[in-house]
Parts: C-alpha cells; sequence; structure tokens
C-alpha cells in the first residue's frame, strides 16, 4: 500500500480524479439551480453535523462512563449500534453511500491496486460514513478523558474497526449490485428473504418465551451470548480494548489479530468483486443470447390497462417494466418487509398506546405503510431520472407532458398500493390482522397524504432532475434540492398526521381522525390537479435543461 | 410552388450572448431528401432540435406542413418523426417494447403497434434476439431502432440527427434502405450529416449553415456551379465532390501547418 501511494503516476491519478470531482461539483454549483443545491448542502450538512456531533457527545460520555466503571468490554454496547448504523442504515435508504462508475476508469492506464484503492476511498467522505467516524472518535476520546494511557491502543484499534467498516459497506453495496443485477441471483435472494419472513413465525414464540421468564434467566441468556459476540468485529474490537486495559497483553493481541483478519477477509471478498469490474465485466439484465428464427412473427402487444388511452397505458407499461427489471428499486421494495421483520424479531410487543393502538399489529401496519411512502420518493421524486436522455422523445412525442407525469404517478400509485396490500399480508402474517379503525386510519392518511407527495414529486421532478441509473445500487446520491425538500414535506405531512392522530385520541375520539384525513385528502386533491394542469407549461420552459441535465453522462 | 413541408422565418436561437443561430430562413418543399450541412458547432443540431420542439427559437417563427409549431405543437408532432442527437431512447426496454411503446404515445392502436413493430424489427434486422434489452445494443443496432421508432407511425415529415454516425456499412445500409422507402411513399426527410459521401448520395437539396447563419442553400450541382464559378480555376475539369464544395464554402481548406511538439 505505501508503495502505492508513493508511486507518482499513482499520485498524479488521484490527484486528478479528486479534481475532476471538485470541478464537476464546483460547475454544477454555476448555475441558479445550483446555487440552491449548494444550499441544501450545506443545510443537510448540518443537520449531519448536528446529528455525528451530537452521537459522538452521547457515545464519548457512555465510553467514559464504562471506562471509569472498569467496564471497558461493555463498550461492545456502543459499536454495535455503530456497527449496525453504519452497515444497514445505506443498505436500507439504498442512495447514501457515493461510489464510482468503473467504466469511467477504465479506460485509464490504472494498476488493479490503484483501482482498488480509489474505489475505497471515492465516497469516503459520505455522510454515513463521517457519522459514524466521528462516533468512534467520540467514544475514543470519551476513553481517552477517563483513561489516558488507553486512549493511542483504543484509537489504534478503533482506526482499524473504522476500515473494516469501510470495506464491509463497500464489500456488502458491490455484492449485492451484484445479485440484483440479474434476474437468476434476483431470485434466489427474494426466496432467501421469503423463507426469513417465514422462520419469523417461529422465532415469535422464542421471544415470547423469553419474555416471560426472569431478569435472571435472562442475564444468563446474556452470558451465553456474550462469547459469541466477542468473535464478532464489534464485539473483538471491545474485547481488545477490554483487555488491553487489564493488561492481557496476549489475548488483546489475539482479540486485535482477529479484527485484522476480519478486514483481510473483507478486503479480500471486495477484490473479487472489484477485479471482475476492473476486468472489464459488464453487468446486463439481458436474457442469454438466444437467436430465433427469421421471418416477421407476431409480437407480443402493449397492456391494455383499465382501458386507459393509448399514451397513459403506454407510459404505465414502461414504467412497470422498468421497475421490475431494476433490482435496486426492488430492493428498496421489500424493505419495508424487512423492518416489518426487524420489529418482530426486536421489540416483540411495542407496548401500548392506548385503548386504539393496543397492539402491535396496529402500529405495524401505520409505520409499515408509512415507510412505503417514504420510499416512493426514491423514485417519484426524480420521475424523469431513470429516462436518461429517453426524456427527449416524451418532447417529440404528440402527448402533452401532464399525461407523461400522470402516467408515470398512476404506476407508481399502483405499485404502492401493492407494496401496501404486501405489508398487510405480512402484518397478518406475522402478527394478526390490525383493527378495522387503524386500517381505515391508515387508509384515510394515505389518501391525505398522495395528493401532497404527488404535487411535490412532479415539481421536484421537472425543477431538480438528475440522472440515475436503475441498474446501479447506491453510488448515487439524489440531488440535494431534492432531499431537503423531502424532509421538509415528509415532516409536515407525519406531523399533520400525528398531530390529528393524538388529537383525536386525547378527545376519545379516534374515529374522528379518518374523517379529517379524508377531507384533509379532499382538499389537497385540487392542489395536485393544479400541479398536473401546470406541469405543460413548466416543462416547456424548462426542457433545454431537463434535456441537457438528463442526457448528461455522470461522472 | 411546390407546398412547403418545413418552413422557418427569422429563426434565432441565442444561449446567453452567443447567438447559435441567426436568422435562418429555410423552405423545404414537400417529398425532398434534405440535409443540412455545417462544421461542428455551426448550429445544425440546434437547428433540428428547434424544428422538432425540443428547443424554444428566440425569435422567428417555425410551420411543418403548414401548421405553426409554436401554436400548435401536437397537431405538428403527430405528423413528424424524430432521431434526435443521443436517440432518445429507453434503454431498460426491450426492442419490441420500446416500438410498441412509441407507436402507442402516437395514438396506434395495440394491434396496429405490435404489427408495424414486428415489420420493423424484420425490416432493420433486430428480430432475431428479442429478449435483448437495449441498453445491451450495439451502436449501429441502436441507430435502426431509433430510426424505426420515428417511422412507426407513418410522418409525413421526418428529422433525422447524424443517422449515419458510428454506423457501419451494413447498419448504414439498412438505413439507407429504410429512408429511400420513405421518400419513394412521399415523406419529406430532413437530415444532419458529416458524412458526406452518403449525404450526396441520397440529397436532392442542401443547405450549408456556418457560424449559425445559412451560407448556402440549393441541389448539389447549384451549389457546385456555384463554387466552381467562385474559383474559376478547376484546373483537372473533374466534377467537384460535395466534400470539396462543403470545404470552399466553410472555408476548411488551410493546411494544418501548426506541429505538435511531441509529434515531430
Amino acid at each position: 500500500m505505501a508503495e502505492l501511494i508513493a508511486s507518482p503516476e499513482f499520485r498524479g491519478q488521484f490527484m486528478a480524479l479528486s479534481r475532476l470531482r471538485w470541478q464537476t461539483l464546483f460547475n454544477s454549483l454555476r448555475s441558479t439551480r445550483g446555487s440552491l443545491e449548494l444550499f441544501s448542502r450545506v443545510f443537510i450538512g448540518l443537520l449531519y453535523a448536528v446529528f455525528g456531533v451530537g452521537g459522538a457527545f452521547g457515545l464519548g460520555a457512555a465510553a467514559a462512563y464504562f471506562a471509569s466503571q472498569g467496564k471497558v468490554e461493555f463498550l461492545a454496547f456502543l459499536f454495535w449500534p455503530v456497527f449496525l448504523f453504519w452497515q444497514l442504515f445505506p443498505v436500507m435508504a439504498t442512495a447514501f453511500a457515493e461510489g464510482i462508475t468503473s467504466s469511467h476508469l477504465l479506460r485509464f492506464p490504472l494498476t488493479f491496486p490503484s483501482f482498488f484503492f480509489i474505489s475505497v476511498t471515492y465516497g469516503l467522505l459520505d455522510p454515513i460514513t463521517l457519522v459514524s467516524e466521528l462516533w468512534l472518535a467520540g467514544i475514543a476520546i470519551g476513553v481517552g478523558v477517563v483513561r489516558p494511557s488507553l486512549f493511542a491502543a483504543t484509537a489504534l484499534i478503533l482506526f482499524l474497526f473504522a476500515i473494516f467498516n469501510i470495506l464491509l459497506s463497500r464489500m456488502l453495496f458491490a455484492w449485492i449490485e451484484r445479485w440484483l443485477a440479474q434476474r437468476r441471483t434476483r431470485e434466489i435472494m427474494g426466496v432467501i428473504f421469503f423463507l426469513l419472513l417465514l422462520s419469523a413465525q417461529f422465532i415469535g414464540p422464542l421471544i415470547a418465551h423469553y419474555n416471560e421468564r426472569s431478569s435472571r434467566q435472562i442475564g444468563l441468556v446474556v452470558s451465553q451470548i456474550s462469547p459469541v459476540q466477542r468473535v464478532l468485529p464489534p464485539g473483538a474490537t471491545a474485547a481488545a480494548i477490554a483487555q488491553i486495559s487489564s493488561g492481557q497483553w496476549l489475548a488483546a493481541l489475539a482479540y486485535t489479530a482477529g479484527l485484522c483478519g476480519y478486514v483481510l477477509a473483507t478486503g479480500w471478498l471486495l477484490a473479487i468483486r472489484l477485479r471482475a469490474e476492473y476486468g472489464g465485466e459488464k453487468l446486463s439484465e439481458s436474457a442469454p443470447r438466444v437467436k430465433i428464427h427469421t421471418g416477421v412473427r407476431k409480437l407480443q402487444k402493449g397492456w391494455d390497462v383499465f382501458g386507459l388511452p393509448a399514451p397513459l397505458a403506454a407510459i404505465f407499461e414502461k414504467e412497470i417494466r422498468y421497475i421490475a427489471r431494476s433490482g435496486p428499486l426492488l430492493f428498496t421494495m421489500i424493505v419495508p418487509l424487512v423492518m416489518l421483520l426487524l420489529f418482530r424479531l426486536g421489540p416483540g410487543k411495542l407496548g401500548s398506546l392506548g385503548p386504539h393502538m393496543a397492539h402491535t399489529a396496529d402500529l405495524a401496519f401505520p409505520i409499515g405503510a408509512g415507510y412505503v411512502l417514504l420510499l416512493l420518493t426514491n423514485i417519484s421524486y426524480n420521475a424523469l431520472g431513470g429516462d436518461g436522455s429517453g426524456v427527449q422523445f416524451f418532447f417529440a412525442a404528440p402527448v402533452e407532458f401532464r399525461t407523461v407525469i400522470f402516467g408515470k404517478n398512476l404506476a407508481y400509485t399502483a405499485i404502492t398500493l401493492l407494496q401496501i396490500f404486501v405489508i398487510w399480508l405480512a402484518v397478518c402474517f406475522l402478527y394478526y390482522p390490525p383493527s378495522l379503525s387503524i386500517l381505515f386510519t391508515t387508509i384515510a392518511a394515505l389518501l391525505f397524504a398522495w395528493p401532497i407527495e404527488f404535487s411535490a414529486a412532479n415539481l421536484l421532478s421537472l425543477y431538480s432532475p438528475k440522472r440515475v441509473e436503475y441498474g446501479a445500487f447506491g453510488r448515487q446520491r439524489p440531488p440535494q434540492t431534492t432531499a431537503l425538500a423531502s424532509i421538509v414535506i415528509h415532516a409536515v405531512i407525519f406531523g399533520v398526521i400525528a398531530l390529528v392522530v393524538f388529537a383525536t385520541r386525547m378527545v376519545g375520539k379516534f374515529w374522528i381522525a379518518a374523517l379529517v384525513f379524508l377531507l384533509l385528502a379532499a382538499l389537497a386533491l385540487p392542489l395536485y390537479l393544479f400541479i398536473l394542469k401546470r406541469m405543460d407549461g413548466i416543462s416547456s420552459d424548462r426542457r433545454e435543461d431537463l434535456i441537457s441535465e438528463l442526457s448528461r453522462v455522470r461522472v | 410552388m411546390q407546398d412547403a413541408a418545413i418552413l422557418t422565418r427569422g429563426l434565432t436561437r441565442s444561449f446567453g450572448s452567443f447567438v447559435a443561430v441567426q436568422e435562418v430562413n429555410l423552405r423545404v418543399t414537400s417529398g425532398q431528401f434534405f440535409g443540412f450541412l455545417g462544421p461542428n458547432g455551426a448550429g445544425k443540431s440546434t437547428t433540428i432540435k428547434m424544428l422538432t420542439g425540443l428547443l424554444a427559437p428566440t425569435a422567428g417563427q417555425i410551420e411543418i406542413l403548414g401548421v405553426d409549431l409554436a401554436t400548435n405543437p401536437v397537431a405538428v408532432k403527430r405528423q413528424i418523426g424524430v432521431v434526435p442527437e443521443g436517440m432518445a431512447l429507453f434503454g431498460r426496454l426491450t426492442g419490441a417494447e420500446y416500438l410498441n411503446f412509441v407507436g402507442r404515445m402516437y395514438g396506434l392502436d395495440r394491434d396496429l403497434t405490435a404489427k408495424r413493430a414486428a415489420e420493423l424489427l424484420e425490416f432493420m434486422e433486430l428480430a432475431s434476439e428479442p429478449k435483448k434489452l437495449i441498453t445491451d445494443y450495439s451502436h449501429g443496432m441502436q441507430k435502426k431502432l431509433a430510426l424505426a421508432a420515428a417511422v412507426i407511425h407513418g410522418p409525413k415529415v421526418l428529422f433525422l440527427d447524424e443517422p449515419f454516425e458510428g454506423v457501419d456499412a451494413v447498419a448504414s445500409n439498412t438505413l439507407k434502405a429504410m429512408l429511400q422507402r420513405m421518400i419513394t411513399r412521399g415523406a419529406t426527410i430532413f437530415l444532419t450529416s458529416h458524412v458526406l459521401e452518403i449525404v450526396e448520395r441520397l440529397c436532392t437539396h442542401i443547405a450549408i449553415i456556418h457560424q449559425g447563419q445559412l451560407v448556402a442553400e440549393g441541389s448539389i450541382d447549384e451549389l457546385r456551379a456555384g463554387v466552381e464559378a467562385q474559383i474559376a480555376a478547376n484546373a483537372t475539369g473533374e466534377k467537384l465532390t460535395l466534400e470539396q464544395i462543403f470545404l470552399q464554402i466553410v472555408g476548411g481548406t488551410r493546411a494544418v501547418e501548426q506541429e505538435l511538439s511531441w509529434l515531430s
């Protein structure tokens, strides 16, 4: 590695790529939209900074407390959440990690070590990595304040732990992208997930069984789990520091060596994927090449979608086909199910929120549905992003732009409805059917959220477009203007929903909530229709920006 | 006088202070195979984008088949087919799905679209791999598909921006055969291309744009006569090729004398 970094050729290449990234960013900020993007970046950056620094203080304080009480091995309680956040959050959100598109690098005379190093370091400044690193720094400082003699060793071991996490997140993204890229591997993943869902039925009673045990017995279970977690990276990290603190140098060395082993193994697995990319691998969705007979043959006709006019049906079909062929988008759609599963395995019974939300199922369904709505933003807030230069066709075709947008809205709505139905089934399967009042109130709340969501989504799709590749997992952050707007819009929507729910609960008339949501939906619908009507004018005014932005090749 | 399929008056497009196209007046009569030439950055693509509704003119008027593009864009778009720069394909569809999509966007019914799509795929030699996504097509296959999509609804006017760019001789032959069929059935074709040999062979009329302004227009013989009159001494007596005419008009005949330090 040192030899690589010392190489003048590599340093030149690395600097050139860094400069390219900087210049691309700088040039993109020149326009009015760029200024808005800069503002959004700064604002979101501040939010992350607060999250990161706040977390670092909290974790640092906890670490200091454990160190002061001589319970250094309890640091594992801090490392596990950091580890899970670092690894799971980007995968669940699918859009927070940045990576480089290998095809842009391969034309240059890069050696594999250079390619590997650049691929790993690119996106090292993404928010999740920075926040997680801040938290680890907080823990190291917390330990160092109470036990200064332990600071250097803690910092060194946490540095190893950070490298492991960086490599692991890159490795997970690379392999998930590989598995999602083709139908066959995607189906295998789907089956595994389905089996996992089924297994939850058997794990549930187990959790219930332990819930009834006394705290002494639970302590026994924890002590049984402890040696297992100690051989896993977060546990090994804590154990290494704990052994140093108690002067057990040999054991500390063993745990540190174990951690190094994890780093090497993860790096090796990542290298396998990157080696394939370096060799020019192209993951294709197409079926294997099968030559068929010549001569005009009958083609399958386009879809007839509930008697919709031809252009609307065509757009609906195109959108559904696009999403069905995008592994990453399909993955996004099962994330709410994963969350439900974690819910089931985690808290078990979430506790009572009063007579109308007495059961976990009553809470799981609205939360699952809300999560579906949140994830919808991945596609709806940048509805033209996946079309790339194909957007020109919409301007050249004899179709009003509002029809294009409405067709996309219909397709996304159909997918959302399907997802919500699946969530309902999963809730019924994992728990039991949610009560009718919760079901109706959730549906009414969704009806209220729908017009607002799509009004915002349609405007942002035209005002803040960004070309995205539906086949790439992660590696493409949304425009920060869209991200910021999304935060504000969802804060308003979920804020209003929460307000209505709690107000009606306070007066003891929860059934009113559904009526209020229906009334709000009736008020929001004209807003949606008004904005939809404006789509023709806005798209006409913005067609040059849209075409140039969406036809642009991403660097 | 024959009807004008394409008519522009004072067509102008500025980007800030830069004038990309300046007061272009074009008249393309119905049934013409019209070649629109110019060096890189001359304003060809900008003009074709304005003619097809992809770009708003800063000033001037466009009429396609007698219909004003600014006031009635949808009516114009029904009558035209376009292969724009970048081809406007949807990469994650198969060729057949894309043609089905395009046909229905132009209002054709499902049966007719499927029938035409099947014929076009066969004609363009794209039918043999029905499951292949467009993103996995070669460049030549994409060009052929883009042309198939542009003609599926039977347009009366066809706009093609660099249809032969990056296309091999075999694919080029298929494209030319398709264009000849369109001309035979009375369509008007407006084409930009850097492949001057093909333009010379296909086009009946030529216009040359240079630095945003129309600098020559007419049949190839008319342009040739104009250039020969200017240079007077055509010593060999051979007919000037379109390339020679083009270079003469846009001033591209200067000798490249500058040396490159590392290639000397």
